[in-house]
């Protein structure tokens, strides 16, 4: 079902957050024609988000796209200019009936840098009149307890981004919403962030956590929130939208000569073909690879490689969100 | 409010502002109480420095207010302290972008401002207590070497008069901070707040009660401030500046209240 984004034909249908609340458990997040304006820029446009629990959601989309400025108002640090959201079943004109439940990290982790690690720590636990203990476990689960008493200007921007998703962590929180968590981590950092994001999601809490990496939102996450330009192009599971994508076929002859008599064949099989470098990329599903192997074979050419390659996120997200391109909407997903 | 005062303590336990904080709060009061003691002259007949701080006789000090003269004259200044350490508190939120995580834990914005307004005012008066404690320390030090008698010092009077130079210094430095505060949630960066606030309360203010507007010394806030911590002076009564300095603090610590709650973070 190949729709092209700009003529809008498939509709997001309007979520109505105090009836979602109503007929169903209560959603972590439910967000319904949420618009923010700063003087001409519409920086969120309409936005409908139903974030169902227990997953850990990614929420794409480019730089200045729209993500922080939505997760600030979720986080009630913003008013809207219309719409209506809700957060753990609250509204977010009363942040301060949901946000002991929930942890955030926003933007870059901001810290009093001439106090430790756990002072700051202990800022924010004193305001939030939080569990003194969870100070120590949650430096304990981000691996910064050796640092714990050093001055915070002393700390790696990715000792930075720990302390921060520490922080986030303190409530014990139901629900973690993160804005950008791996910026300045170093490979092995951005894998043990992977690590703590899936095992909160192993304990039950609902994690949103916003990037403009799609590669890292494809390793971790298993439901997206795609925005752009404010307004939300796609969402629901990430392996709906992947399987939907468009796969193509490897082929790799055992001679190179074999190459144009072999994309002759998917031509006339009715499968676009080209030939790139030594090897044949057919635009053709997976099920067509034993039928490319048959062609092959009944025409004496012996592959040495098949393979099938499946889009990537950031292909799926350019695809929606290219105005030349068709994009499939995927099983449970929902394109705007 | 309780956990905004808590965690404000916390902050205000850096060494950077114990240290900016005691140590310019602590040292005009001493020096003015040093330089006080050591110029004052034994003429009785000198009337070039009087109530002016500068140099003062013998006979100015050793009545009962002369302990804290020193303090009194430069009590501006300590308010001059706390309307930095205010304005740097608040707009240091902003710029250093600490303001969304404490309203992530604390929506509550009225019960933020407040809690973090009162820590700085225990600290400011703490700061005032030490201030004027050191000073008369060094007064009854200094004093008996420079033959100046200090009986009048520890009558009841003297003790009296002590204590009003505290609170008058307190209460000055606070409404001092509540104009620091409104500075720092105003323009939201340490580099432009305090040096507007100690523009506008060192040069522009006396410009204009000197070059525009000289009823304005009735009526602007510093010269107020001046006359509430001597306990009234020639610009204003005591009761006058009091009144007004309530009516400024109230009002500019509501629309401080108006402006952080609408505002996005």
């Amino acid at each position: 079902m190949g729709r092209t984004c700009d003529t809008m034909t498939v509709e997001l249908p309007h979520i109505d957050a105090a009836g979602a609340l109503a007929t169903s458990a209560v959603r972590p997040i439910v967000a319904s024609r949420l618009s923010k304006r700063y003087r001409e820029v519409l920086a969120v446009d309409g936005v409908d988000i139903d974030l169902p629990g227990g997953v850990v959601g990614g929420f794409v989309g480019p730089n200045g796209a729209g993500k922080t400025t939505t997760i600030q108002l979720l986080l009630g640090l913003v008013r809207p200019t219309s719409g209506t959201a809700t957060v753990l079943g609250e509204s977010i004109e009363h942040p301060e009936r949901y946000l002991r439940r929930v942890g955030a990290l926003i933007e870059s982790p901001s810290f009093y840098p001439a106090l430790s690690g756990r002072r700051n720590l202990e800022v924010l636990t004193r305001l939030g009149r939080l569990d003194k203990s969870r100070i120590d476990e949650v430096l304990a689960l981000v691996e910064l307890t050796e640092r714990a008493n050093h001055r915070v200007k002393t700390y790696s921007l990715g000792m930075k981004q720990r302390l921060g998703v520490a922080a986030a962590l303190l409530p014990d929180p139901e629900l973690v919403i993160l804005d950008e968590p791996t910026n300045g981590l170093d490979p092995a950092g951005i894998r043990e962030m992977r690590g703590v994001m899936r095992s909160l999601a192993d304990r039950g809490i609902t994690v949103l956590v916003s990037s403009h990496l799609l590669r890292e939102i494809e390793a971790i996450c298993d439901h997206l929130i795609m925005i752009d330009h404010g307004r939300i192009v796609f969402q629901g599971p990430i392996g709906g939208l992947l399987d939907a994508q468009q796969t193509g076929l490897i082929a790799r002859p055992e001679h190179a000569a074999d190459l144009e008599k072999l994309a002759a064949l998917c031509i006339a099989a009715g499968k676009p073909a080209r030939i790139d470098g030594e090897v044949l990329r057919v635009a053709a599903p997976e099920e067509w690879a034993a039928e490319l192997n048959r062609h092959a074979f009944r025409a004496g050419i012996t592959l040495r490689g098949l393979e099938v390659t499946r889009a990537t996120l950031e292909e799926a997200f350019f695809a929606i969100t290219d105005t030349d391109t068709t994009a499939d909407v995927p099983a449970g997903g929902e394109i705007a | 409010m309780w956990g905004a005062f808590s965690s404000e303590w916390v902050k205000l336990q850096r060494r950077s502002m114990l240290a900016w904080g005691f140590g310019a709060g602590l040292f005009f009061p001493l020096l003015a109480t040093i330089l006080t003691i050591e110029r004052a002259v034994r003429n009785p007949a000198f009337t070039g420095g009087h109530g002016h701080g500068i140099r003062v006789t013998y006979a100015v000090l050793e009545q009962a207010t002369g302990l804290v003269h020193g303090v009194v004259d430069v009590s501006s200044l300590i308010g001059l302290v706390s309307l930095c350490l205010f304005a740097a508190a608040f707009s240091l939120e902003y710029s250093q972008g600490t303001l969304r995580n404490l309203l992530v834990r604390e929506p509550r914005r009225a019960r933020f401002l407040g809690g973090k307004f009162l820590a700085l005012v225990l600290f400011v008066g703490l700061i005032v207590i030490i201030a004027v404690g050191i000073s008369v320390a060094f007064a009854f030090a200094l004093a008996p070497g420079k033959g100046i008698s200090t009986a009048a010092w520890t009558s009841s009077t003297g003790v009296n008069d002590m204590l009003q130079a505290v609170l008058h210094a307190f209460i000055a430095a606070v409404i001092y901070g509540v104009f620091g505060a409104a500075l720092g949630v105003l323009l939201r960066s340490p580099a432009v707040s305090i040096p507007v606030a100690v523009a506008y309360f060192l040069p522009i203010e006396a410009i204009i009660t000197g070059a525009i507007w000289s009823g304005g010394s009735n009526w602007l806030p510093d010269h107020l401030l001046v006359a509430l911590a001597h306990g009234g002076n020639g610009d204003s009564t005591y009761s006058h500046a009091a009144v007004m300095l309530v009516i400024y603090a109230v009002a500019v610590s509501l629309g401080i209240l108006a402006l952080f709650r609408a505002r996005d973070a």
